[in-house]
C-alpha cells in the first residue's frame, strides 16, 4: 500500500505533467466545442426560386432580413445548387416549388425544401431551425390574411411544408460525435502512455533492478503504478463529462452509470496496454514512441473519430476493428449521443473485455521478474 | 587663458597609453572574482586565477564544490554572475565574444563524447566541420589522426563497438582536432584499466607540448600529480593552488591524496 | 560454509562473452573487492548473484541456496546497490529509505540501528530531495536503502565511482564496520587504491579473474625488479624510459615513473645503475632512482599485459 502512496507521490510531484495531463482534455473540449461554434451569423443562403410569387419573394426577404443569413445567389435550376454549394458561395440553399403561393394558400400544401452542407452539421441544424421559424411565422401571416379576408374556406388553411435535405452527410451526424472521440483519445493517452513510461523509467533509472532483488512480488509493482493512473484517469473522465455536458451542452441522452462504467472499462484497457509496452521496451523514448505512433494514430484516425469507418477502405476497416478505441467510441456515441440502451452496443462492450483479457494475460507472460 | 604645454602634453600621454590587458603576456585564461550564484546559492564564490599556454591545469573539488559550474562559465555555457574572465582572449562579459570563444576551446567529458550510431571517421569529420574546418583539411588531418592512433583498420567501424579506451582516446583527439587554443575534459579517464588510463595521459603531454592548454577534472589522485598546477576547490572558492610538489611540501603530505583530504575535509557546506 | 559460492560462472551477450567462467568464495565478515575497468564483467557478476539475470553456465549458491531454483529467498536476505545509485530523485531522503524499508517488509524505526551510523550524515537533509544531494550524499542514501533490511549478504556494485576522495574515504569506513558486524560485503570498483582496503580482492578483466588473493597475497607474487624514477622533465623521461632494452613497462604514477624490469638476479645497486646510466647517456642527469615494493595497481598492469601476449 505505502507503493501505491509512493506512485502517488511521483505523479503529484510532478506538477507539469500532470497539469499537462489536466489541461489537455479542457484545450481539446473547449477547442473542439468552439470550433464547432453553434452560432451562426451570416450563413450564405442560395434561393431557387421557380414560382417568384408574393409569397416567395417575402420569405426570401425576411430571411434576407434576418441577422444570420444573407441571400448571396438566386439560381435557376438545380445544377447551379451543386456548384453554389462546392464554391462555397453557399451554405444552405431554399428551394421553392412551383407556383408555391397558389398551392401554399388555395392548396394548402405549399412545399419548402431547406437543402444544407451537411459537413457543418452544427450550422446546418441551427439554420434549419431558424428557416423554419421564419417560415413558420409567414404561414401564421398568410393563415390571418386569409382569415381576414375570408377567402380561405376553414378547411383549407393555408400551409407550409418545410422539408430538410443534408448533402455529403445525409445521416446528420451529430457534430457532438467528437466528444466520445476526445474521450477515447485522452483516456488512452494518460494510461497507456503514462504508465508504460512510469515503469521504463524506474528501469532506465535503475530503481527497478533494486525493486526486483526485493521480496516484493512484482505484479504488486505493476499493479501500484496502474492505480494512481487509474484514479487519475478517473478524474479526468469525470471532468470531460462535466465539460462536455456543462459547458458545450452535449446531452447525455443514455444512461450515465453505463457511460462512465464502459469508460473504466476502457480505462482498464488502455492500462493494460500501457503495462504491455512497459513490458516490451527498456526506454522512455521507445515507450512514448509506442504509445505514441501505435497508440495514438490509429485512435485518431481510425476509430471514427475523425472519418467515419464505413467509408474507410476495406483493409483499413479491418484494421479499425482491432483499436480499442474504436469499440469504445462506437459505445460511447450509441450510449450518449443516440440515447439507446447498453444492449445496443454489448458487442462492443464484450470486445473490449476481450481486449482486456488479451492484453492483461499478455503481460503477465511477458513480465520477467528478472531483468 | 592658457593650457601649458605640459599639461596637453600630459594628458596626450595618457591617452596614448595603452590600457594595461586584462590577460597578461602568455597566458590564455584569467579570472578575477568570477561568482556564480543560482538564487541565493553561490556555487562559484569569487575564485580568482590564471592558466598559461601549454598548462596542464588540473581544476580538483569535491563533489558539488563548484567545478563543473566554473568550467562552464569558462567554456562560455553559462553567465558568470559577477567577475570578470578572459578566455583564450575573449572576454566572458561580452556576448558576442562569448560566441567566438567556442571556436577556439575543445571539451570532452566522460559522458559525452562521440556519436555511438557514426563511424569512427564520420565523427572526425562531423566535429572537424562543425568548427568550421576545410573539406580537404579534415580528409588529410582525419588520415594523420587515424595513423597516429593506430586506428587506421577501423576507420569503418561505428564507435559504439569500439572499446571503452579506444573511445577516449578518439574522443580526446576529436575535441582537439580543431587545434584549440584550449581544452577542457571532465573527468576523461573514468572506468578505464589503468594502462590504459595512463596512455591517455600521454596523449595529454603531446597536445600539452603542441601548445594545447589542459584544463581537466578528474577524482583519481595520482593524475592530480601529472598536472603542471593544480587548483582545489572547496565550496566554491579556490582553497589552494600550485604546483603538486609545492602542494605537498606546503601541507606536509606525501601524496595529492593527503592534500586533496586535508583541504576538502574543511568543507561546510553540503551541496 | 561460504555466504557466496560462485563455480565457472558464464554470461554471453550474442557473440560477446561478458564472463568467461568466473568461481570464487565469500565467507562472512569479509570484504571481498572486483577490482578492474568497465565492461570487464563486473556487473554482469553482480547481476547473476542478486538473482537478476540467468547464468548460461556455472553454479553460484548465495547463503548456501541456489542463485536460479532459490531466486525468491535469497532476496529476501541480501541487499544490492547498483551502479547507478538507484534512488527515487523526486522523493525525499526521508521517504526513499521509508519506501524501501516497506519493500522489504521491514520499517525504518525498527531496523534504525542497522543504518544509524550511516544515516546519521544524513540526518539534517532529510528533507531534501534525493535528487538535490551531492554525489557522497546519494551514495550514502543508497547504502542505507540497501542495508535497511538488515540483509546478510550486501552487494555493491560500484559505489565510489565519481565520487570524490573524501566521500570514497569514508565510505570505505563504513563498509569495515559493516563487515566487523559479520556482514559479506562483495564490492566492486575501478579504483585501484582502494584494493588495499578488502579482505580479499579479484582482479577481473575481459571476463575473467586475473588472479583471487588477498592484497599481500597478489603483491608479494609480483618478483620484479620496480624502480621508481623521477626527474626534471617527466614526459620525456618516461618515452626514454620506455627505449631502455630491459625495460619491460613504463608508467606513470603520480610523481613518479614506475619501471619494471627484466629479472636477471642483479642486487638493487646494479639494476640502478644501469637505468641511471642508460638515462645519463640520453641527457637526463638529475634523475632519481629507487627501489620500490609494487602496488595492486602495479601487479594489475603486469597481468594485464601477461594476458594480452598470451
Amino acid at each position: 500500500m505505502s507503493f501505491v502512496g509512493k506512485e502517488f507521490d511521483h505523479i503529484l510531484r510532478d506538477t507539469r505533467t500532470l497539469m499537462v495531463l489536466l489541461v489537455m482534455p479542457v484545450v481539446m473540449i473547449v477547442l473542439f466545442g468552439f470550433a464547432l461554434s453553434t452560432e451562426i451569423k451570416d450563413v450564405k443562403v442560395a434561393v431557387l426560386d421557380p414560382s417568384r410569387d408574393a409569397a416567395t419573394t417575402r420569405i426570401v426577404s425576411q430571411i434576407d432580413a434576418s441577422e444570420y443569413f444573407t441571400v448571396t445567389a438566386f439560381l435557376d435550376s438545380e445544377e447551379g445548387l451543386l456548384e453554389a454549394f462546392r464554391s462555397n458561395a453557399a451554405d444552405i440553399a431554399i428551394v421553392f416549388e412551383d407556383n408555391f403561393h397558389h398551392r401554399a394558400v388555395h392548396d394548402g400544401d405549399g412545399r419548402l425544401q431547406v437543402i444544407v452542407d451537411g459537413s457543418n452539421t452544427n450550422v446546418g441544424s441551427m439554420a434549419v431551425f431558424y428557416v423554419s421559424s421564419i417560415v413558420s411565422s409567414y404561414q401564421r401571416e398568410l393563415a390571418q390574411e386569409a382569415a381576414l379576408s375570408g377567402t380561405g374556406s376553414a378547411d383549407m388553411q393555408p400551409r407550409i411544408s418545410t422539408v430538410t435535405r443534408m448533402m455529403y452527410n445525409p445521416q446528420m451526424k451529430s457534430a457532438f460525435n467528437f466528444v466520445p472521440g476526445v474521450m477515447g483519445m485522452i483516456l488512452m493517452l494518460v494510461c497507456a502512455m503514462m504508465t508504460s513510461v512510469s515503469i521504463v523509467r524506474e528501469k532506465e533509472r535503475g530503481t527497478m533492478e533494486v525493486l526486483l532483488v526485493s521480496p516484493v512480488k512484482p505484479f504488486s509493482v505493476i499493479l501500484a503504478k496502474a492505480i494512481p493512473y487509474f484514479v487519475v484517469s478517473a478524474f479526468i473522465l469525470l471532468l470531460v463529462l462535466c465539460l462536455s455536458v456543462f459547458l458545450i451542452k452535449v446531452p447525455i441522452s443514455g444512461s450515465l452509470l453505463w457511460v462512465i462504467l464502459v469508460s473504466l472499462l476502457f480505462i482498464l484497457v488502455s492500462l493494460s496496454i500501457g503495462i504491455l509496452i512497459s513490458t516490451l521496451v527498456s526506454k522512455q523514448e521507445v515507450a512514448i514512441l509506442i504509445s505514441g505512433m501505435v497508440l495514438m494514430l490509429p485512435t485518431m484516425l481510425l476509430s471514427g473519430m475523425l472519418f467515419p469507418v464505413e467509408s474507410m477502405p476495406e483493409v483499413l476497416q479491418w484494421i479499425s476493428y482491432c483499436v480499442p478505441a474504436k469499440w469504445y467510441i462506437d459505445s460511447i456515441k450509441v450510449m450518449m449521443i443516440q440515447g439507446l440502451g447498453i444492449r445496443y452496443c454489448l458487442d462492443a462492450v464484450l470486445i473490449l473485455c476481450g481486449f482486456l483479457a488479451l492484453f492483461t494475460g499478455l503481460s503477465v507472460i511477458k513480465f520477467k521478474d528478472r531483468l | 587663458m592658457s593650457i601649458g604645454k605640459q599639461t596637453i602634453q600630459h594628458i596626450r600621454e595618457l591617452m596614448l597609453r595603452p590600457e594595461e590587458p586584462f590577460l597578461r603576456e602568455g597566458e590564455v585564461i584569467r579570472t578575477d572574482g568570477l561568482t556564480k550564484r543560482f538564487g541565493k546559492f553561490t556555487a562559484v564564490d569569487h575564485i580568482s586565477f590564471s592558466v598559461k599556454k601549454g598548462e596542464i591545469f588540473g581544476f580538483l573539488g569535491a563533489n558539488g564544490a563548484g567545478k563543473t559550474t566554473a568550467m562552464k562559465m569558462l567554456c562560455g555555457l553559462s553567465r558568470p554572475t559577477e567577475g570578470r574572465a578572459v578566455v583564450a582572449g575573449y572576454d566572458l562579459r561580452h556576448n558576442s565574444e562569448v560566441k567566438r570563444i567556442k571556436k577556439v576551446i575543445g571539451y570532452m567529458s566522460q559522458k559525452f563524447s562521440l556519436y555511438d550510431d557514426l563511424r569512427v571517421w564520420e565523427n572526425i569529420r562531423l566535429f572537424g566541420g562543425i568548427y568550421g574546418m576545410k573539406d580537404k583539411d579534415i580528409a588529410r588531418k582525419t588520415d594523420e589522426l587515424l595513423q597516429r592512433l593506430g586506428l587506421e583498420e577501423q576507420r569503418n567501424r561505428m564507435v559504439r563497438s569500439l572499446p571503452l579506451g579506444w573511445k577516449q582516446r578518439l574522443a580526446f583527439s576529436v575535441a582537439i582536432f580543431h587545434e584549440p587554443k584550449i581544452v577542457f575534459l571532465d573527468e576523461p579517464t573514468g572506468g578505464v584499466d589503468p594502462a590504459t588510463r595512463r596512455g591517455f595521459w600521454e596523449m595529454i603531454y603531446d597536445a600539452a607540448e603542441r601548445g594545447i592548454t589542459v584544463f581537466v577534472t578528474t577524482h583519481y589522485m595520482d593524475e592530480a600529480e601529472y598536472c603542471d598546477r593544480v587548483s582545489i576547490m572547496v565550496d566554491g572558492r579556490i582553497e589552494a593552488l600550485d604546483a603538486p610538489s609545492e602542494l605537498k611540501r606546503c601541507y606536509g603530505a606525501a601524496n595529492m591524496d593527503e592534500v586533496f583530504r586535508i583541504l576538502a575535509g574543511k568543507a561546510q557546506r553540503e551541496e | 560454509m561460504y555466504n557466496v559460492e560462485a563455480d565457472g560462472l558464464i554470461k554471453r551477450y550474442g557473440a560477446n562473452e561478458a564472463l568467461g567462467g568466473v568461481s570464487f568464495r565469500v565467507g562472512a565478515g569479509e570484504i571481498f573487492g572486483v577490482i578492474g575497468p568497465d565492461g570487464a564483467g563486473k556487473t554482469s557478476m553482480f547481476r547473476i548473484l542478486t538473482t537478476l539475470i540467468l547464468p548460461d553456465g556455472g553454479s553460484a549458491r548465495v547463503l548456501g541456496m541456489d542463485v536460479v531454483r532459490n531466486y525468491r529467498d535469497i532476496r529476501t536476505r541480501i541487499g544490492y546497490m547498483p551502479g547507478r545509485f538507484s534512488l527515487y530523485q523526486d522523493l525525499s531522503v526521508e521517504e526513499n529509505i521509508h519506501f524501501f524499508a516497506t519493500l522489504f517488509g521491514t520499517s525504518f524505526e525498527e531496523n534504525y540501528g542497522m543504518v544509524k551510523d550511516i544515516y546519521s550524515h544524513l540526518e539534517p537533509f532529510r528533507k531534501r530531495k534525493a535528487g538535490a544531494l551531492s554525489g557522497g550524499m546519494k551514495q550514502k542514501l543508497a547504502l542505507s536503502c540497501a542495508l535497511i533490511h538488515k540483509p546478510e549478504v550486501l552487494f555493491l556494485d560500484e559505489p565510489t565511482t565519481g565520487v570524490d576522495p573524501v566521500s570514497r574515504k569514508e565510505f570505505w569506513t563504513m563498509l569495515g564496520r559493516l563487515r566487523d558486524q559479520g556482514l559479506s560485503i562483495i564490492v566492486s570498483t575501478p579504483y585501484m587504491d582502494e584494493a588495499t582496503l578488502c579482505d580479499r580482492i579479484a582482479l577481473i578483466r575481459k571476463g575473467r579473474f586475473l588472479d583471487t588473493d588477498t592484497p599481500s597475497g597478489i603483491i608479494s607474487k609480483f618478483t620484479l625488479p620496480l624502480f621508481a624514477v623521477s626527474g626534471q622533465h617527466m614526459p620525456s623521461l618516461l618515452r626514454d624510459i620506455r627505449r631502455i632494452p630491459n625495460v619491460l613497462s613504463c608508467f606513470a604514477f603520480g610523481d613518479r615513473h614506475h619501471v619494471v624490469l627484466e629479472d636477471r638476479g642483479l642486487s638493487t645497486e646494479a639494476y640502478a645503475d644501469a637505468l641511471g646510466t642508460a638515462l645519463y647517456a640520453m641527457g637526463h642527469t638529475d634523475v632519481v632512482i629507487e627501489r620500490i615494493s609494487p602496488c595492486v595497481e602495479d601487479c594489475y598492469m603486469y597481468l594485464d599485459t601477461l594476458e594480452e601476449r598470451s
